[in-house]
């Protein structure tokens, strides 16, 4: 009687353990199916996406599409509209950035200028608007109607409308080259006071006005070599402004893009002190559209 | 279910041009059409188009300008990228080292 019993207990235990056994291997068996299924047989595919979840390289190539388009066009508010769609939490900053790191990478098709043209549409529109709040004048909104309908990040026929800026469209659609074709070297002054310009080529851009003019192409030559730089770039110190480091004992030619000014040669200054201590100055040229 | 759809859903990140959601695309295309209305660069745009995915450009074109057309564009982009579907049609590479 208690053999029965201590082997129907048996039977039941190890009839439990199998159980067991069947549900872990019917577990893992799933889990491994679940992987095979969502990553070899129908892995997940991304449809219907928005820009702003583009990589980011590829969203740096939508960034200059954009700005490229707006040079085109000069349609500030479907340019707007349109970097809104990448959702960069500082558009402006994204802009720069970018423009600077294209500068740094030698930038050869010369595609920084799109991106700086497009950052000071955006920066100016922002300061008139700044103004005409500041001035507190009751002005009328200027609906722009959104060619492409741009509204709440999605694209639908019906126009849609912006009013939260006043778009500064640029009047004249003259050619860049144009505009700036004639520049003068309004000054040339040699820096040895300050550590922080040791090297450093300064070179500022006006207009007949005195205003700074961003987005000017200047071609820095040597021997055998040249780089393109853009003003604007460093909005923090001046719209017009650009900064080039030179080497020490290198003579370099300066000229404009849209041409103007013939090459200016110079070389950085040695700025070595009385009690014989070397260091290197560097040069502040202003430039001004007559 | 709750994990993957409420408390931890998926997050699209890392996405291509050939994704991007239809009235996106269409703007791209926009975009290419009016870059080449002021350039005239077909080689570049071929290269942009090319860019949302594996079908012919011409045809990423058309099929841009019937969702535009659909859409109500202004007449004024819908020409723009009809001008850049004929460009398209009508391009040829230009032969590279061919020598007689």
């Amino acid at each position: 009687m208690i053999r029965e019993r201590r082997r129907t207990k048996q039977e039941n235990n190890s009839g439990i353990g199998k159980g067991n056994l069947y549900i872990l291997t019917g577990l893992i068996i799933g889990l491994l199916l679940g992987l095979v299924i969502s990553w070899v047989i129908a892995p997940i595919k991304y449809i219907e996406t928005a820009p702003n979840s583009l990589r980011v390289d590829i969203k740096n190539e939508y960034r200059l599409l954009i700005a490229a388009a707006y040079h085109a066009n000069y349609n500030l508010p479907r340019a707007l509209a349109r970097i809104e769609l990448l959702s960069d939490p500082d558009p402006l900053l994204a802009l720069t950035t970018q423009a600077q790191d294209l500068l740094k990478s030698g930038d050869i098709n010369g595609k920084a200028f799109y991106l700086a043209y497009l950052a000071d549409a955006i920066k100016t529109a922002s300061i008139s608007q700044a103004g005409i709040s500041a001035n507190a004048t009751k002005l009328p909104i200027t609906s722009t109607p959104s060619p492409t309908g741009i509204s709440d990040g999605f694209l639908t026929g019906t126009p849609s409308f912006i009013t939260s800026i006043t778009p500064i469209i640029r009047l004249s659609e003259t050619p860049i080259a144009t505009q700036m074709s004639r520049f003068i070297l309004k000054s040339q002054q040699i820096v040895c006071d300050s550590t922080q310009a040791e090297l450093l080529l300064m070179i500022d851009v006006f207009d007949p006005t005195n205003l700074p003019i961003p987005g000017v192409e200047i071609i820095i030559t040597w021997s055998n070599g040249e780089e393109h730089i853009f003003t604007g770039l460093q909005p923090e110190i001046s719209e017009g402004y650009v900064d080039y480091l030179m080497s020490p004992n290198i003579d370099y030619g300066i000229r404009f893009a849209s041409g103007g000014v013939s090459t200016i040669d110079l070389a950085a200054p040695d700025c070595t002190n009385n009690q014989g201590t070397a260091k290197w100055g560097g040069i502040k040229l202003v430039f001004q559209k007559p | 279910m709750v994990y993957g759809w409420v408390l931890h859903p998926v997050e699209y990140r890392d996405t291509s041009l050939v994704s991007l959601r239809y009235d996106y695309r269409t703007d791209y295309v926009l975009m290419v059409a009016e870059i080449y209305n002021s350039e005239g660069d077909a080689e570049q745009a071929i290269r942009q188009i090319a860019q949302l995915g594996n079908e012919p450009p011409v045809d990423t074109v058309i099929q841009a300008l019937a969702y535009a057309a659909q859409m109500l564009y202004s007449p004024a982009d819908l020409v723009m990228i009809q001008n850049l579907a004929n460009a398209l049609q009508t391009w040829s590479p230009t032969p590279i080292g061919i020598n007689p």
